[in-house]
């Protein structure tokens, strides 16, 4: 198998409310960038559409049922508004499909709950809520990450970058590929507070894949799944380099209860911290492989300190002129 | 979204059947509460406000003596409470309490599960509980929670008034019914008191905290009305944010903090704008809100969120900070949305062109996008610089700075 369990060659995607407006540009421009990858959607009402490059299915019984597509699903990408992701899952899964992607943000804590209760007792891989995809440059992307043309951040190569931003996965594969490193696997899991994917169920998904050269991990205030990260490596169950940089310090320093960025960054009775986060990795690096970035541009000389080699050619110029200046 | 105590009675222990005391809440002294006063031995009256640690600042108070209801209603239902103003005061039943428990259910990411947290010592700050009288039950299957498997837990940790495991594993389920019910995100009860009643215990709730999922089935800020996460009433600002996202799911525009700086945050992604934001700190920048911006919102949200972000009296300089965008289309977010808003501030005289521009941004559309952007900014006469990914996300406000310096004699703050 070519990638990893979240996007392999054999990945065939359905997307779930595909002919909203994101989903249907996000099914066009992977149509036009990997061909064939997404081989159907459904819309209740929509069935036999011809709007999308891919066939249209009222329900995903019809399309897991369809003679021509059917065997191909095994991934779901949900697009649905967040009061009906619980149901678009619930479809999905009952109708065998193992690894989905929670695109949609916003959705109601209880329903997440529900989710990972669920996802538990089937076995299945759920990335999300908030998730904004999986790039395998070897293989392909799920969802819109890396946008029109993903090839400006991403390049075949050893870093694997897991993030609970989406926008921040692909702005920090664009600056190690400027730098030299290529990405192996970039995954946004999503800031919700209940996660189906945290860092530590990748680390230990990716552990024993050869082309893990080292690992980026973006984290943000707020839940402990940083922390698990830190615990996972001190219990010997992962040994390559982690770079890591936790954002929201500043938020310690403001009017306690500001909430800010993502749900689960929110910073609540004193715990899940950036800097309890910082600190845990922190200790985890005096013995393992471990650093954390105090800016998130030390990220890359995090990554060379950690001597993870480069993928290629450093490309970076000596100082950087506006594009346009009306001083 | 938390609640105010009064709420969280009326509302939520009520249906849910969690015992609470006798009150009554009123902004200011009347007839409803003279009435209730008339009829209790004794009450207790608390300030109405959000923040917590009430006790610690003197803001709850117990009176049996009734000729001083009057003076300490009216000095709780109006004070300022760690800075927040009390909205009206609750008055309840004076309990005959003879222990308190405290009581909580909320989210545990270390088990992505509902966790109900039980100690027999309440009453005081949790944090200050000893840790290892602090028992946490977690809910792995929120499909069937019955109150036998709280006794088997209260059984566990060695709980040691039998008499009470019944009514009490009855009333721990009523509040996680209640925490599930309601989409909360934390309901706390502290202290969960056992009260005398004649010869009779029973369990009622002196307390309660309840903080709503903002992203509930049902908007709790439709339900109860928008409120800061601050704890102080929202900025007309903060009011018009809100408005932009309601009803409308394509993209977010609407979430806007405000801040007492001089440096307008324009920031996308909530991974983007925290780096962005917390740079902007560190180098010592001053600023005046934060928002998070992401989505792909159309480009009348753009529109209005730009003009809420701009009209913040007081500016010096703005920063327009993004990643590499991957589905929010710059044209549109920028070259559209933001330009028109700023065509039209200085069409109508609003637009305060000392203003010191900073902006850096990728994603689809990018070239198009920016170069929109840039001809908006010629043609209404703005100063500032425009960036692709070419210079690293984080360093934008530090090149803010640096023009800020040098442009308008910017005097940063020095961070510590």
């Amino acid at each position: 198998m070519k990638g990893t369990v979240y996007l392999n060659d054999k990945t065939g995607i359905v997307v779930i409310g595909a002919t909203g407006r994101e989903a249907s540009q996000v099914i066009k421009e992977s149509e036009t960038l990997y061909p064939g990858i997404i081989k159907a959607g459904i819309t209740p009402g929509k069935g036999g559409s011809s709007e999308l490059p891919v066939p249209v299915f009222d329900t995903l019984k019809e399309a897991v049922s369809d003679p021509k597509v059917g065997k191909l699903l095994n991934t779901a990408l949900i697009y649905v508004p967040p009061v009906s992701v619980l149901d678009a899952v619930m479809e999905c899964l009952d109708n065998g499909i193992k690894v989905l992607y929670i695109i949609t943000e916003h959705v109601p804590i209880r329903d997440s709950e529900v989710i990972y209760q669920e996802k538990v007792r089937r076995g299945a891989i759920i990335v999300g809520g908030t998730s904004l995809g999986c790039f395998v440059p070897s293989v392909g992307r799920i969802g819109a990450i890396g946008g029109k043309d993903p090839t400006v951040a991403f390049r075949d190569g050893g870093i694997v970058v897991i993030s609970k931003s989406g926008g921040l996965t692909v702005t920090t594969a664009e600056m190690f590929k400027r730098r030299g490193w290529g990405t192996y696997m970039a995954l946004a899991i999503g800031g919700d507070i209940i996660s189906n994917t945290t860092y530590a169920d990748v680390l230990q998904e990716i552990k024993g894949d050869p082309r893990v050269k080292g690992v980026v991990m973006l984290g943000e205030p707020g839940g402990s799944y940083e922390e698990q990260v830190a615990g996972l490596i001190m219990s010997g169950g992962f040994d390559k380099p982690v770079a890591a940089f936790i954002s929201g310090r500043f938020q310690e320093r403001m009017p306690e209860g500001v909430a800010f960025g993502h749900a689960g960054a929110i910073v609540e009775r004193g715990m899940g911290k950036a800097t309890d986060k910082i600190a845990r990795l922190e200790a985890a690096g005096k013995k393992y492989p471990v650093k954390v970035a105090f800016y998130y541009h030390d990220l890359v000389k995090t990554i060379e300190s950690l001597g993870v080699p480069r993928d290629f050619e450093d490309s970076t110029t000596e100082h950087v002129k506006p594009l346009y200046s009306t001083f | 979204m938390k609640l105010y105590e009064h709420e969280a009675l009326g509302s939520i222990f009520k249906k849910y059947k969690i015992p609470v005391p006798r009150y009554v809440f009123s902004a200011e002294m009347n007839d409803a509460v003279r009435q209730f006063v008339d009829k209790e031995p004794g009450v207790v009256i608390k300030s109405m406000v959000l923040v917590g640690k009430r006790g610690k600042a003197g803001a709850v108070k117990v009176v049996s003596d009734k000729s001083q209801v009057e003076k300490v209603f009216s000095d709780l239902a109006t004070r300022e409470v760690y800075g927040e103003r009390s909205i009206g005061a609750l008055v309840e039943e004076k309990l005959d309490i003879e222990k308190e428990f405290y009581l909580s259910v909320t989210y545990s990411t270390k088990d992505r599960a509902p966790a109900i947290i039980f100690s027999e010592h309440g009453g005081m700050d949790v944090e200050e509980i000893d840790p290892k009288l602090i028992h946490t039950y977690i809910v792995s299957d929120v499909r069937s929670v019955y109150p036998y498997q709280i006794r088997q837990f209260l059984a566990g940790i060695g709980f040691s008034d039998k008499e009470l495991l019944r009514p009490l594993s009855e009333v721990i389920v009523n509040v996680y019914n209640a925490f599930w019910g309601s989409e909360s995100r934390l309901l706390e009860i502290n202290p969960l008191v056992v009260a005398r009643s004649g010869d009779k215990r029973k369990i009622v709730a002196a307390d309660a905290v309840v903080i709503l999922d903002d992203d509930a089935s049902v908007n709790p800020a439709v339900v109860y009305g928008a409120r800061s996460a601050q704890g102080r009433p929202l900025t007309q600002r903060e009011q018009d944010a809100i408005l932009i996202d309601q009803g409308d799911h394509r993209g977010k525009a609407g979430s806007y903090v405000e801040l007492d700086g001089d440096i307008a945050m324009m920031t996308f992604g909530g991974g983007g704008s925290t780096v962005t934001a917390e740079t902007a700190i560190e180098a010592g920048l001053r600023i005046a809100n934060l928002t998070d911006i992401g989505g792909n919102p159309p480009a009348e949200k753009m529109y209005r969120i730009s003009r809420i972000i701009l009209s913040k009296p007081g500016l010096k300089g703005v920063l327009v900070c993004g990643g590499t965008a991957s589905n929010t289309r710059i044209d549109v977010t920028l070259g559209e949305g933001l330009a028109k808003a700023l065509d039209d501030m200085n069409a109508e005289g609003k637009l305060d062109k000392n203003l010191v521009w900073v902006v850096r941004r990728s994603g689809p559309e990018y070239v198009k996008g920016l170069k929109m952007l840039h001809e908006c900014f010629v043609r209404n006469g703005i100063r500032g610089e425009i960036y692709d990914s070419q210079l690293p996300i984080t360093e934008a406000p530090i090149r803010l700075k640096e023009l800020l310096i040098k442009l308008v004699g910017y005097k940063p703050e020095e961070v510590v």
